[in-house]
């Protein structure tokens, strides 16, 4: 399967966001002294599965293109409902089978959404032009 | 004793009906994703040389829509796997010091 060149870079950046998240949160909670091993486990699978959801969608709206308007958004639709169905199924086994602690499994899925609302910010650090953040800038 | 048991079996049930209303916050972003692809594959097949700036645009706000969606997740994974031992300790203690 051949991803998309703009699918990549974005998963990326939302990856690399994920990852220094997390060792925020972890050391958030070793100041807490609330760090265990169900916290390093709980933070993994909710940070893959916050990269996994955001690589699913970016794959979907890529691929949605083509065919009638109430088609694709019948697609984009069903794809987010099973992509949430999903994650909560993730979470609910991680959190009930392996007993991984709740607060470190469920708050890595909102660490992409930091990582946009960085964005401006970034693309300003790396000299884009106004033109090119326009489209984030607007989202925020 | 019983009256103890049917008021937690009341709070288990009422923690399971609030994560199921708080997953009907999943609906509406998956409608308003949808009408944003398809208005932005329209946009692309107007302007394909835009391809990878409206792709880059629509990515990042369909994310920014679906985060509403998780926060009703989380809210109804938190209500089931941690409101219901805050509440049973909180609802024992309290007929505890009444008797």
């Amino acid at each position: 399967m051949k991803l998309d060149e703009t699918v990549r870079k974005e998963t990326a950046y939302a990856a690399v966001w994920v990852a220094a998240l997390s060792l925020v949160m972890e050391a958030v909670f070793l100041l807490l002294r609330k760090w265990e091993m169900p916290v390093l486990w709980g933070n993994l699978i909710g940070a893959a599965a916050a990269v996994g959801n955001y690589l699913l969608l970016a794959v979907t709206v890529t691929r949605a293109a083509g065919g009638p308007k109430e088609k694709i958004a019948l697609k984009v639709r069903s794809s987010m409902t099973a992509r949430l169905l999903g994650q909560a199924g993730i979470c609910a086994a991680a959190i009930g089978l392996l007993h991984t602690n709740v607060y470190a499994t469920v708050i890595p899925l909102l660490f992409p959404r930091i990582g946009i609302a960085f964005r401006p910010w970034v693309d300003r650090k790396r000299g884009k032009t106004a033109a090119d953040s326009e489209g984030s800038e607007m989202l925020d | 004793m019983e009256m103890v048991s049917l008021a937690v079996g009341i709070m288990l049930g009422l923690c399971g009906v609030g994560a199921g209303l708080a997953l009907i916050a999943g609906i509406g972003p998956g409608i308003g994703e949808g009408q944003a692809v398809a208005a932005a594959c329209e946009a692309i097949g107007r302007q394909p040389e835009a391809k990878s700036d409206v792709t880059s645009t629509m990515i990042m706000g369909c994310a920014i829509a679906e985060t509403t969606g998780l926060y009703g997740l989380i809210i109804g994974i938190l209500l089931i796997f941690v409101a219901p031992g805050i509440f049973s300790g909180v609802l024992k203690d309290t007929v505890l010091a009444l008797k």
